[in-house]
């Protein structure tokens, strides 16, 4: 099955869009714009893990996507929480 | 003949997550306010990594020589698809509450802004 070859034509137009997410989250002039860039980052990690996971074979990289989906998740909340309370949430 | 078509519809859905992920990028860097970037954020992440990771599922399935794990590794990517399409839309949100109340980013491009007029840009370019 032509499977290999298609991820591998596939990949680095993921990479291209992590090029784009950096520079947004290294330039945005605002606080949420920095966290905006690096939720990008690490939804576009997480598909580049499972999808890798598939084209390497390795069923620990899929794996390591679930506890990077709920990082982003929490890095949104602490920073809102932060930024309009001043105090990070336990 | 079910295991083709899986591995077709999976790869079709994860080569448009990576047409989704470019578009975002882009949209990412040419949209000039924080709020208009949010609609480009959530192109990345919806149509960008749950329907890609969903079809990395399918592809899983479908695709035999991943050996005795092939399930397993289905089954993590549908988890990992639906809990970003739960959590990515409260995480954005959060966070653009944040930055509305906190007056981090003016709304530029606004006709009006109902919950503080004070912070409508008006006639901020196009």
């Amino acid at each position: 099955m032509f499977v290999q070859e298609f991820i591998a034509a596939v990949v680095p137009l993921y990479l291209v869009a992590t090029a784009l997410y950096l520079y947004r989250a290294l330039k945005g002039p605002t606080i949420p714009d920095h966290v905006l860039g690096v939720d990008l980052l690490s939804y576009n990690l997480a598909v580049l893990f499972i999808v890798l996971g598939i084209f390497f074979k390795e069923p620990i990289l899929i794996v390591t996507a679930i506890p990077l989906a709920l990082w982003i998740y929490a890095l949104d909340i602490y920073v809102a929480k932060y930024l309009e309370r001043r105090v990070m949430g336990a | 003949m079910i295991e083709e078509l899986l591995v077709y519809t999976g790869l079709g859905l994860i080569a448009l997550g990576a047409f989704a992920q470019l578009v975002s990028g882009i949209g990412v860097n040419r949209f000039r306010n924080f709020y208009l970037r949010l609609h480009a954020a959530t192109i990345g992440s919806i149509w960008g990594c749950v329907y890609p990771i969903a079809g990395a599922g399918l592809v899983a399935l479908g695709y035999k020589e991943l050996g005795p794990y092939s399930t397993f590794m289905a089954g993590a990517a549908f988890v990992t698809s639906f809990l970003v399409l739960i959590l990515s839309p409260a995480g954005s949100h959060a966070l653009a509450r944040a930055a509305h109340k906190t007056r981090q980013a003016l709304v530029e491009p606004c006709v009006h802004d109902a919950l503080d007029p004070s912070m409508c840009v008006r006639g901020g370019g196009s």
